[in-house]
């Protein structure tokens, strides 16, 4: 493949590859499509894939097996969407290997299968299938950065380009000045997906600012938090959106040099992310005099190794840096000294991948989706015993109670509802009453919550409220780099005082200890990492303060968890 | 922690050289730099952990101290600096796990193979990593990931027994994934 030269060049080839779209969907071969990413592997989807290539060619079906990327809906993975010649798309769920024979030979009898049908893309019932679009996971969801999730095949940059990828670019490229692309970001007022929710455009604004050379543009995908899987399912179901957002990036910061930071777990999105580079490079649209232009950019890829602390900002640059990650204190901001001494600045993977659709439709167009403050849509993922866990993608101000009783279907079978968790390590949860809050950037905060990177985890009643604050704030000891030390010393003792009381030995004055201790630990806590830790544990002790109390006082585990159990159980046991 | 290390075996260099050499070309010290991290995860994928061979080598090859290497090393959680046992069980310990009931599974680890946290049985079948963030795959909680490439999802303790001790048998696992719901 030769690279595109430029403007009328990349014209050309985008009408032969949306030709090419257009006549797979329209020819006579059927048209399967397998969804492959991280999660639908864990479920057997590589399985899946061989399977039905192998029975497709056994039962001499002409058809063209494809891999997508997934949609979100882990409940339903391994999918299989089918297309038969002259008939719309159907999309089936849970289609384990041993599914596959029945589904083939169905297909081959020219029938549906609509008890595994989620739904049909199209806008009217075919078969008695109802339109996928009414299903009722995607029936509220407003999907803008997940609109081609499991349609392209993320590996495919004419896939992208073939469904409009890479027009805002151009837009950005031939129609606007950095100035203006920047003007439009601030316009879509959009902020922040990757916790803080600062506003983007004005952070870009800042950048342009600062009068030293090289600077730096670095996407944010290490994605460590526990409670969280929504950036690496971005880069894994359609990476091209990111990497064209990051291009729109350093054009609008005019420098040749972008990052993205990808937590080294996430192999996937890893992989992918990188095959994306490597097709935009061998096509021109990264690399020297992009499109025969003055701009250039080229991208790196750089890897963690699983330290959370890496995905604050300044702990992230030195990460890059090959050095230990630690955060250091601010100012200066890394918008003026970031990346290697130079002003930097870093975004969420999901902040910039709205970007394209903002500099595409326009911030008017961005900033009358969602709510005033907080504009636009969230990718938000569930995790916990619900019926539909998955990642969904909403526009903000839908209510908690919205989000988890109708997009995620309630809770599962057996499972009653106790709680949520919200904001992952860095704020407390909501109870059954708080559920009509809007998830919005700033709604949750005065009831103890947190809208952060958007992963909720709701619980039921067999967790315990102490054991769950516990492995909240054990899991903010265990990633604190040890720098600064009212967090190294400050986490260790809330959780030995929070083990002592699920052993039952807690006293009274205990809570007031965790309260004046988390204080300091808040206050004088030099990172982000620190300076929310005591907040899960706060949270617990505010929505559920009976638990606390019936560890104390009756020295008694409602839910069964707590080594006071056993202890309990025993001493009762010697009492016969 | 005991520091129980295996006489070295001879660990063969030339597969990593070779990595190096094709995919590891900074072009400048600040490069050199930004490529530690991936060059000692590349040795941790050939040799299931980085011996300090390996190390050494990676030091020589990007023109880095050892200090800066092992600094490294020591500082992220993935790296291991021992060799592992014959099988890899990465517990995902994130909060859909625990919510799910992965605590219970850690303990039936310790309690019945001996394992803790980033540590080899003492039979060296097994290593346990615990691993803090999500492993992605929630709709399987609470889920272990085997040998790099198997999920056992939706475990209870019995059924991590059973499917541990097929493992050491050379078994295959039955339902890995676990009932739907
Ligand atoms: C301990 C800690 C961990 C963080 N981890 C992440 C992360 O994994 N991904 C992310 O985008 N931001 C993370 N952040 C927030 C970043 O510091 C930074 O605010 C963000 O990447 C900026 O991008 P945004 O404005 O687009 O959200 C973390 C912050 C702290 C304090
Ligand atoms: S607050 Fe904690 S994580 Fe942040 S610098 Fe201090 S010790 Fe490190
Ligand atoms: S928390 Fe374990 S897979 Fe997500």
């Amino acid at each position: 493949m030769a690279r595109l030269a430029d403007r009328q060049d990349f014209e050309r080839y985008a009408a032969a590859v949306h030709q090419r779209w257009e006549r797979l969907w329209a020819g006579d071969r059927w048209v399967i499509s397998v969804g492959i990413s991280g999660c639908s592997i864990g479920k057997g989807a590589l399985e899946t894939y061989r399977h039905l290539e192998l029975m497709l060619a056994q039962e001499g079906v002409p058809a063209t097996l494809r891999q997508v990327g997934c949609a979100g809906w882990c409940f339903a993975e391994p999918f299989v969407e089918v297309r038969a010649p002259g008939a719309p798309p159907v999309v089936y769920g849970n289609i384990t290997t041993d599914r596959v024979p029945e589904l083939v030979h169905a297909l081959k009898r020219g029938e549906v299968k609509a008890e595994l049908a989620l739904g049909v893309r199209a806008e009217e019932s075919f078969g008695g299938i109802q339109p996928l679009s009414q299903h009722p996971f995607l029936a509220r969801q407003r999907r803008l950065l997940f609109a081609d999730a499991g349609v392209v095949d993320p590996e495919s940059i004419d896939d992208y380009i073939a469904r409009g990828g890479y027009r805002a670019f151009l837009k950005a490229l031939f129609e606007m000045t950095p100035e203006e692309v920047v003007a439009e970001v601030k316009a879509s007022n959009l902020r922040g997906r990757g916790g803080a929710g600062f506003p983007a455009g004005i952070k870009w604004e800042s950048g342009r600012r600062t009068q030293a050379w090289p600077k730096y543009v670095v996407v944010n995908s290490h994605e460590g938090e526990p409670n969280v899987f929504k950036d690496r399912r971005l880069l894994e179901t359609n990476p091209h959106l990111v990497l064209e957002g990051l291009l729109i990036g350093c054009y609008a910061l005019e420098t040749p040099h972008g990052y993205n930071y990808i937590g080294g777990e996430h192999a996937l999105a890893v992989q992918r992310f990188q095959e994306a580079v490597r097709q935009a490079y061998e096509l021109g649209l990264l690399g020297d005099n992009i499109l025969g232009t003055k701009f250039s950019c080229h991208v790196r890829v750089r890897t963690g190794g699983g330290a959370y602390i890496c995905g604050e900002g300044s702990a992230l640059m030195y990460a890059i840096m090959g050095q230990r990650g630690q955060p250091r204190t601010k100012p200066p901001r890394s918008v003026e000294e970031g990346l290697w001494k130079r002003p930097t600045v870093l975004n969420n993977t999901e902040t910039f991948a709205s970007v394209p659709g903002i500099v595409r439709h326009g911030g008017a167009w961005y900033a009358s989706l969602g709510t005033e403050q907080s504009t636009g849509t969230k990718l938000v993922t569930i995790q916990g015993p619900v019926k539909r866990v998955g990642v969904a993608e909403i526009e903000m101000g839908m209510t908690l109670r919205e989000l988890i009783f109708e997009v995620f279907g309630g809770m599962r079978e057996g499972y009653r509802f106790k709680g949520v968790q919200t904001g992952g390590v860095s704020a407390g949860p909501l109870r059954e009453d708080q559920l009509d809050v809007p998830i919005d950037f700033d709604s949750m905060t005065p009831l103890g919550g947190m809208l952060g990177s958007g992963g909720f985890v709701v619980f039921d009643e067999s967790v315990c409220a102490v054991d769950f604050a516990r492995y909240l704030t054990a899991f903010n000891r265990f990633e604190s780099c040890s720098k600064c030390n009212p967090c190294r010393l400050g986490n260790p003792a809330l959780v030995e005082i929070l083990d002592r009381i699920r052993n039952g030995y807690g006293r009274p004055q205990d809570l007031d200890i965790i309260r004046e201790g988390s204080k300091h630990i808040i206050e004088l806590s030099l990172c982000g990492l620190g300076q929310v830790a005591p907040m899960p544990l706060l949270g617990m002790m505010k929505a559920f303060p009976e638990e606390f109390d019936a560890h104390i006082r009756e020295k008694r585990c409602p839910a069964n968890v707590c080594p006071i159990s056993e202890a309990t159980l025993l001493a009762a046991a010697g009492d016969d | 922690m005991a520091h129980h290390v295996e006489p070295a075996e001879q660990v063969d260099l030339a597969p990593l050289r070779e990595v190096l050499a094709s995919q590891f070309r900074p072009r400048d010290s600040q490069e050199a730099y930004e490529l530690i991290v991936g060059a000692c995860q590349e040795a941790q994928r050939l040799y299931g952990w980085v011996p300090p061979e390996a190390a050494q080598a990676i030091a020589d090859h990007l023109g880095v101290t050892i200090n800066r290497i092992y600094g490294l090393l020591t500082f992220y959680a993935d790296f291991r600096t021992e060799p592992p046992g014959k099988h890899f069980l990465w517990l995902c310990h994130g909060a859909a796990c625990y919510v799910m009931g992965s605590s219970r599974l850690i303990e039936v680890l310790r309690e019945r193979y001996g394992l803790e946290d980033h540590g080899v049985s003492p039979d060296r079948e097994l290593t346990l990593h615990v691993f803090n963030g999500c492993l992605g795959v929630c709709d399987l909680a609470p889920v272990i990931q085997v040998d790099h490439h198997t999920y056992w999802g939706r475990l209870t303790p019995d059924r991590l027994t059973a499917a541990i001790d097929a493992l050491k048998r050379g078994d295959p696992v039955e339902e890995t994934d676990g009932p739907a719901g």
